[in-house]
């Protein structure tokens, strides 16, 4: 008897968690108050196990920078006898940037205000592409704000409670991202598919769009802002069936070694 | 009370270490199911209301940690608690090789139900390359991962926990 009412019991809570996946309203919200609560209390849970654990990978990163420092040591300063060399054009190359957008009419772009984060944990499951990031609510965070490093897109909050958020990654397969082909007038949208590559569709296969080419946001989509650095061409293929060309691009960020990130809250 | 206690808490533990430790390591394919082998242990070991129990919390927390839709890890954790009951009566875990052989299993049918869920409510096959490339390390990580589970939560069932 006990077992029927458990198998019951359990039917029932089957048929209600296929109603909140099915997103009807009345299941939902209160679905949702229900994570919001709980995720206030995991989220310095997670803190506090991922202290050690981010203790641990520092000191190993540590030890690995450490072998070979002196050849890349070499190599830097190299690269940076070459980069004050090309420093000196700069103030030039400025002022005529200047010179041109006045004449062009072009408003400078307002500054974005960020808030700096740091990733204290991935997603369980590996079909979906998300971090968890240490800024909540109580941060300015709030939902689909953007989330950049210095090399480009990470993608966008999803969910974010009182103290901490979930970022979906621009790999996941439910993330896509309005782009611009640098350069070159093509536009088209970046869809994740769960792989470390991404791909980008609505390309006319008559559009020059070449391998190696750099893809920036569009400010199109109206989440993330014109100009932020998305990822570069890796293969085109255009002998397929269709309208649109077949196209991998590799993101700029590797979100299996994303240690902070900047959360565009302006 | 304690045992079904411990079960419970170490569960929930390695689903947060696991959500940290993975963020720090470069590695996707090793990423293994932890919520499973423990519904399969509360199921066989401790009782069906256990098995509930467990199936409920580690699929709500294993949402809180991650972007799947609403509804999705409850649904099929709790698929799992079924498919484990069903089996309840007609399987002997006799050893823990068994009960990885179990734990695999399940990993590979909580895959197939997230696949029919997403096309039978919503009628998307979005995520179909995802489950099926990730479906088999999981599966064979989390069968590895669920040997000492079973050892341990075993071992602490017969010199701690007995009769508590």
């Amino acid at each position: 008897m006990k077992g029927t009412l458990v198998i019951i019991t359990a039917v029932i809570a089957l048929v209600v968690s296929f109603f909140l996946f099915t997103d009807i309203a009345f299941f939902s919200r209160g679905y949702a108050r229900t994570k919001l609560f709980a995720s206030d209390m995991v989220g310095p849970t997670l803190k506090v196990i991922s202290s050690p654990v981010h203790l641990i990978g520092d000191l190993f990163d540590g030890y690995v920078n450490l072998v070979g420092v002196k050849k890349r040591n070499a190599d830097l300063q190299r690269r940076l006898d070459a980069l004050t060399a090309e420093n000196q054009k700069i103030p030039e190359l400025e002022k005529e940037n200047n010179r041109l957008k006045g004449l062009l009419n072009l408003r400078d772009q307002k500054e974005h205000q960020m808030v700096a984060a740091r990733v204290v944990g991935e997603d369980v499951a590996n079909w979906f592409k998300c971090v968890i990031i240490d800024k909540g609510r109580v941060n300015g965070i709030r939902e689909r704000m953007p989330v950049v490093t210095a090399s480009g897109v990470v993608g966008q909050a999803v969910e974010v409670s009182k103290w901490h958020a979930k970022v979906m990654i621009l790999n996941d397969a439910n993330s896509a991202i309005d782009v611009y082909v640098v350069g070159k007038h093509s536009r088209g949208i970046i869809e994740g598919n769960g792989r470390n590559t991404v791909k980008m569709k609505y390309v006319l296969k008559t559009d020059d769009v070449e391998t190696g080419d750099r893809l920036i946001t569009s400010g199109k989509d109206s989440i993330y802002p014109k100009g932020l650095a998305v990822g570069i061409v890796i293969n085109v293929n255009k002998n397929m069936p269709g309208l649109f060309a077949d196209i991998d691009v590799m993101p700029f960020n590797n979100y299996k070694k994303l240690d902070e990130v900047m959360v565009v809250t302006q | 009370m304690i045992k079904r206690l411990f079960c419970l808490a170490l569960g929930l533990f390695l689903i947060a270490f696991e959500s940290a430790f993975f963020s720090f390591l470069p590695i996707d394919f090793a990423k293994p199911d932890v919520a499973v082998p423990f519904i399969v242990y509360a199921v066989f070991f401790l009782g069906p209301v256990e098995g509930l129990i467990a199936s409920v919390l580690f699929g709500f927390s294993q949402e809180l940690l991650s972007a799947a839709p609403a509804g999705s890890m409850l649904f099929t954790k709790i698929a799992v608690f079924l498919g484990s009951s069903f089996l309840r009566h007609h399987l002997y875990i006799e050893s823990r090789y068994t009960f990885s052989l179990l734990s695999t299993g399940f990993v590979v049918f909580e895959s197939i139900v997230f696949l029919a869920l997403g096309v039978v409510a919503k009628g998307e096959l979005r995520n179909i390359f995802n489950v099926s490339v990730y479906t088999l390390p999981a599966a064979i990580f989390t069968g590895m991962l669920s040997l000492p589970i079973y050892t341990l939560l075993q071992h602490l069932k017969i010199r701690h926990l007995e009769g508590t």
